[in-house]
């Protein structure tokens, strides 16, 4: 059984459709993560299935059963949301058991689950605090656990790291998923930085003018993007080269070599797609499939990486190369070199997703 | 030249010779026309100015005793507090859906609405409780409306009773009950309304625990808005009231201007001021503590 069902949900604000007939099956226990830039319609989505937004039409099932017409207080979800939205006028112990009174528990086994699940996000002692006398971090350790101490079937979080700063929010990440691990909840979780939805997520959901672009893995979407939207939003950088593909072979106006790739369908328009780091460069390669001659033209020291612009012909290839390769030997700009892929080692898009 | 240089340079640095400098207009404003009549009370209540106009140093406080002791004027205070309480009451009642309405569920043109809403109160105070007598007059259109119908034999009394000081009052000092109000009410933060109902509560238990307690500020400075002037009210009572709605400030009226007595006047007015401070401290401390912290 899934743990959410999204059933063709259009969602329509005006004459916009934030939400474009999206369908979704999402697992038991799933870290799962929609993933999309501003206006996508991601929290629209979130939002549906936490009964705030009412959809246009379609369908939402959780656990199977159909809650398209069950208000939010009676849907058995936690939310965790982008501002936090936790209680100013109650202290931490209040907030968290909040949910609980809501469902007139003991109050014995109230003050028991409330110091459980505070130990579980690292609040221990913390009950009496009021809410301004606390970090950012600890209001989202609030937050969080305001939502799981009920012991929702599902978690939905809005962008829950946004208003953190960067060395808090990369340790939240890492939290975020031991918790998950810990308690074994569905997580939904709404985001526009893909390090976030990467990092944690068991699979992500790419959305773009509310509509699906692919559901997949972090590794699948991130090697195997299915339209040039998806490849180039996700990742700092990829190459995509258009062509026509005939039995195995991309012929591009381009470059003057034909390139291989895959076997697979034929298809008169379509896009390889090919990670830098999966690009070799040298002065010399052999026992590649592709292999092209070409200037370095920019040469980027990142830290653990090295950036080069290579210009093939009328192109610019970015290529990445493990720093500790600099230690061996670095390529200056003007400097003639070849570099080369497998021909299994790049994506092709299909000509749906040009 | 050079120590006027160094005079302004002076004046721009000191934070405080600037709070001064800004705080002097207003503060010696209220000194003539506020503190100084205060005081002037004050020392009239406790008899230490005499009726040839000089100041005495020997207070006493036969005039509160006489005060204490007189058991109408002790009515008519009571009275004005409960009028005052009421007129608070009824009013927060009607304002707080008001102000509800149009923050929470008015989407569009909010401001029109609110200004819907204070355009009646652009007419004066005074022109506005004279309108009001002619729809409570036995031959206004309210009696004759309820006459034609048959609903009543003869007109109602709706003049100089205790239910028109209230009314007129209602009316008269609602705008400052529903502004607050809506002003608190549009800064809450709805996703705080979202977060409870996520968490099962609701629309009763979201309003009761998280609505209702986060719009305290307002009610507490809507209360005090209305419930301070109202209390003291002089031209309602005079107006819409009989001799038995009398309230304290017709009372002092009276002391002050008919029978010309300063003496029990102040204290009366002293006393009266004191009453209001204490039950708003009581009343801040009691409904404050309920509402958030901040």
């Amino acid at each position: 059984m899934y743990s959410v069902e999204l059933d063709n949900i259009v969602k329509r604000f005006g004459n916009v459709a934030a939400v474009d007939n999206v369908s979704l099956k999402i697992r038991e226990n799933e870290f799962f993560s929609l993933l999309g830039p501003s206006g996508c319609g991601k929290t629209t989505t979130l939002r549906i299935i936490a009964g705030l937004e009412e959809p246009d039409s379609g369908v939402v099932r959780l656990h199977g059963q159909d809650v398209t017409d069950v208000p939010t207080h009676k849907r058995n979800i936690g939310m965790v949301f982008q501002h936090l939205a936790l209680f100013p006028h109650m202290n931490v112990f209040e907030n968290v058991a909040f949910g609980l009174k809501m469902r007139k528990v003991p109050k014995n086994e109230i003050k028991d689950r409330v110091k459980a699940i505070l130990e579980v996000v690292d609040l221990s002692g913390m009950e009496a605090r009021r809410i301004n006398q606390l970090s950012g971090g600890q209001q989202q350790r609030v937050a969080l656990a305001r939502a799981l101490v009920t012991e929702p079937s599902v978690l939905l979080l809005d962008e829950p790291l946004g208003a953190l700063d960067l060395k808090i929010r990369q340790h939240m990440m890492v939290e975020l998923k031991n918790i998950q691990r810990r308690v074994g909840t569905t997580f939904i979780y709404v985001t526009h930085d893909q390090t976030e939805a990467m990092t944690m997520s068991d699979r992500i959901a790419i959305m773009k003018d509310g509509r699906l672009q692919q559901v997949g893995t972090p590794t699948e979407v991130y090697f195997k993007p299915m339209s040039a939207f998806v490849a180039s939003f996700i990742g700092e950088a990829i190459n995509l080269i258009r062509g026509r593909i005939q039995d195995g072979i991309l012929t591009t106006q381009d470059l003057g070599q034909p390139i291989l790739v895959n076997h697979g369908e034929n298809s008169s328009e379509a896009y390889l797609a090919v990670r830098p780091e999966i690009i070799s460069i040298d002065n010399e390669l052999e026992g590649l499939d592709n292999i092209l001659d070409g200037i370095v033209r920019d040469v980027i020291f990142k830290g653990s990486y090295i950036e080069y612009r290579v210009e093939v012909g009328p192109r610019v290839f970015v290529v990445h190369q493990h720093s500790r390769a600099l230690m061996q030997r670095n390529f200056t700009v003007g400097e003639r070199v070849k570099i080369g892929w497998r021909r299994n080692e790049g994506a092709i898009i299909p000509s749906s997703g040009v | 030249m050079s120590l006027l240089g160094s005079l302004v340079r002076k004046v721009r640095r000191s934070r405080r010779v600037k709070l001064t400098l800004l705080l002097a207009p207003p503060l010696a404003f209220l000194a003539i026309w506020f503190y100084a009549p205060f005081i002037i009370t004050g020392l009239y209540s406790l008899d230490m100015i005499t009726r040839a106009r000089e100041i005495v140093f020997t207070p006493s406080l036969k005039y509160y005793e006489r005060i204490l002791g007189w058991r109408s004027g002790l009515t008519i205070m009571l009275r004005s507090l409960y009028f005052g309480a009421l007129t608070t009451a009824i009013c927060l009642l009607i304002s707080y859906p008001l102000a509800y309405y149009i923050s929470f569920k008015v989407k569009k043109h909010k401001d029109v609405l609110i200004v819907l809403f204070i355009i009646p109160f652009w007419v004066s105070f005074l022109l506005r409780t004279y309108a009001f007598m002619t729809l409570l007059d036995e031959r206004s259109f309210i009696n004759n409306i309820l006459l034609s119908l048959g609903l009543i034999q003869q007109p109602l009394q709706l003049l100089y009773t205790d239910v028109a000081v209230i009314t007129v009052m209602v009316y008269d000092y609602m705008l400052f009950m529903v502004l607050p109000l809506y002003a608190n009410l549009e800064k809450l933060d709805k996703s705080l309304l979202e977060a409870s109902s996520t968490l099962g509560a609701g629309p009763v238990s979201t309003f009761f625990r998280v609505t209702l307690p986060l719009s305290m500020p307002g009610i507490l400075a809507g209360s005090l808005l209305v419930f301070i002037p109202a209390v003291g009210e002089f031209v309602v009572p005079a107006l819409v009231g009989g001799p038995n709605n009398f309230m304290i400030g017709n009372l002092i009226y009276q002391i002050f201007l008919g029978a010309r007595h300063w003496w029990i006047g102040s204290a009366l007015s002293i006393l009266f001021i004191a009453m209001i401070l204490v039950l708003a401290i009581i009343y801040l401390k009691k409904v404050g503590s309920v509402g958030p912290s901040f």
